[in-house]
């Protein structure tokens, strides 16, 4: 836990905020080299969203926002509407017959729904990471730069660079440097999950939304993605699903505690864990509640 | 080494005597199952073969058709033309039928099934015997347009013949492609026709295949809808669409087979068994491709 004390402090100091007493202990130079310097604190904001498929409510009113450059775990019992919360935030929802919404979600200031909003570009701009990994069934190299290839971010040669690069950023690169060209299925699982996460990262997304990513993986495999996680931030912002709670209070800053369909409570992850607010949370990080 | 382990896992775990005789006699009604299946696929290629062979002259690959005599140049080049023209034809619209049918139709936001009449259009087809097909064919263009025996008439026919089960075949391919797979590419953020072409489609590229290769041996070897749109021509086919009559092979075996000569029964089992031939090549040419394009599936995980 203290680890992630320090890691929370160090990751934060060069994001610029609307926050006058902080402004005070930024280095004004690193501040002005900060890139999301103009940007609101907030990179998605869900301002009392209630989701429903028919006459079934799923989510009731979530209002909530995710700091820029923070992990945030998103805990709860089965079925109680994380997967769904998730899946809207990248408008994957949108198609499943009777969903109907209130309410709104931003990103960067601007509701995803809103008309001038590219649903491409917003899944590009709002990654996401699955449960069981789903590499499509071409070589690996292509699964990298799939995503490049259909938003035109680059190609040819340049192509290759990247696959290279994100191959590398993800710790992937000496295990299949040789085999690029070969299927991506006699990967092991918890390399396949690497490659999909390679594969997300290549379009240069801003928010990383992960469901479950490591449940189906070893524990192994399951702390090097945890601090691969970790080295994603402060570029990236991450808000990841999980039931496993050792693992929302080893890298998660923030938790926030779903149950049916409500946000029960949301903080810090160290307050929520230790000091819960609320009886139904209690219950539930220690362990008393499915 | 998979028989040893399976052998020293039963020794370990002695099955009861139940169990045992409902294994046996699963395996008997699979291995009859089997049979009855290959059985007269062996007999058919057997009985073929054992009549063309004794008689057979290389030179009926290469000359007409004179009479009830001759080679089959003529109706072979037919039959190839046939079913190019059916791969072309039918094979663009019941590919994009099926697409429509498992892709786009159904997923009315209001969950109200579309694509229903095209399905129904599909199986009402499917249900149609060819010969009423050829015969409406026959009234329709060969008469009623003034095209005459014509190869457009007869692929026509033809693909309407065979539409409804590519269409089905495409519908069933795409629909048997993990959800995973398009939950992917969707949250990429690829354009959903994108994503169709460079991931779903080459997922379902072996179901489509096949579909189109039952599409082709199914025009290859009939004979009803042809006799009444294609006519039959003993002259290699010509580059005409209307007016022309044209060759294939099921007519020798069709009519020839009623001569009185034995020439004329040689040339209807020999027609027979380049038919069996064409058909088997086309077998293995899909069996190729779709090795050679499904190197990477998820399926062929060695
Ligand atoms: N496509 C859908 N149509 C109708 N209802 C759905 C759909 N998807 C999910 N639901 C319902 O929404 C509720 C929340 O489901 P969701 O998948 O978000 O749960 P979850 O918190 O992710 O659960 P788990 O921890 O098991 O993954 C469930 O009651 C589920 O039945
Ligand atoms: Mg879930």
């Amino acid at each position: 836990m203290a680890n992630d004390g320090e890691h929370q402090a160090t990751s934060r100091p060069i994001i610029g905020t609307t926050d006058s007493r902080s402004e005070e202990r930024i280095d004004p130079i690193l501040a002005a080299l900060d890139p999301d310097r103009e940007r609101p604190e907030h990179v998605i904001c869900s301002q009392s969203l209630t989701l429903s498929f028919g006459q079934k409510r799923i989510l009731d009113s979530i209002t909530i926002e995710f700091r820029r450059g923070s992990i945030t775990a998103l805990i709860g019992p089965t079925g109680c509407g994380k997967t769904t919360f998730l899946r809207t935030l990248n408008r994957m929802n949108d198609k499943i017959p009777g969903f109907r919404y209130s309410g709104d979600v931003t990103l960067e200031g601007e509701s995803i729904w809103g008309p001038s909003q590219d649903l491409l570009d917003l899944r590009r701009r709002v990654g996401m990471l699955f449960q069981r990994p789903n590499p499509f069934p071409m070589s690996i190299r292509d699964n990298v730069v799939a995503g490049v290839k259909a938003h035109r971010i680059a190609k040819g040669k340049q192509l290759d660079v990247l696959a290279e690069e994100r191959l590398r950023q993800v710790g992937l690169w000496e295990a299949v440097k040789d085999r690029l060209n070969d299927s991506p299925f006699r990967l092991s699982g918890g390399q396949q999950q690497l490659l999909c996460l390679a594969r997300a990262l290549a379009v240069g997304p801003e928010v990383l939304l992960l469901d479950e990513p490591t449940s189906a993986l070893d524990p192994i495999s399951t702390e090097y993605i945890e601090q691969l996680l970790r080295q994603l931030t402060p570029a990236l912002t991450l808000i990841i699903v999980t039931h496993n709670l050792g693992q929302a209070r080893r890298i998660s800053h923030n938790t926030m505690f779903l149950y049916e369909g409500e946000l029960v409570e949301h903080g810090p992850t160290e307050d929520v864990f230790e000091r819960s607010r609320e009886e139904r949370t209690q219950v539930y990080v220690t362990g008393r509640m499915g | 080494m998979i028989r040893r382990t399976r052998y020293v896992a039963s020794e370990a775990f002695p099955r009861s005597r139940r169990r045992r005789a409902a294994d046996v006699a699963f395996r008997v009604g699979a291995l009859a199952a089997l049979a009855i299946v290959v059985a007269p696929v062996v007999w058919v290629m057997a009985d073929v073969v054992a009549r063309a062979i004794p008689h057979w002259r290389w030179s009926v690959l290469v000359t007409s058709t004179v009479g009830t005599g001759g080679g089959l140049e003529n109706a072979i080049l037919g039959t190839l033309v046939l079913l190019l023209g059916v791969l072309v034809l039918a094979g663009t619209v019941g590919i994009l039928a099926g697409v429509y049918l498992a892709e786009f139709a159904g997923l009315g936001r209001s969950g109200k099934p579309r694509g229903r009449l095209l399905r129904a259009a599909t199986e009402i087809l499917s249900g149609v015997p060819s010969i009423a097909l050829g015969l409406v064919g026959y009234l329709a263009l060969v008469t009623g347009f003034h095209w005459g025996y014509s190869l457009l008439a007869a692929l026509i026919v033809l693909s309407v013949m065979v539409i409804p089960y590519i269409a089905r075949g495409t519908e069933t391919a795409l629909r048997q492609v993990p959800t995973s797979y398009r939950e992917g590419a969707q949250a990429l953020g690829m354009p959903a026709g994108y994503a169709l072409r460079k991931v779903i489609l080459r997922t379902a590229f072996p179901g489509i295949v096949t579909s189109l290769l039952i599409a082709l041996a199914i025009s290859g070897g009939e004979t009803a809808p042809l006799l009444y749109t294609a006519g039959w021509f003993t002259g290699t086919p010509r580059a005409s669409l209307l007016h022309q009559p044209i060759g294939y092979l099921t007519y020798p075996v069709w009519t020839f087979w009623d001569y009185p000569s034995n020439e004329a029964h040689y040339l209807a089992f020999d027609a027979a068994l380049i038919l069996l031939v064409i058909v088997l090549v086309l077998l293995v040419t899909a069996r190729v491709i779709v090795n050679r394009t499904q190197r990477f599936a998820e399926s062929r995980r060695p």
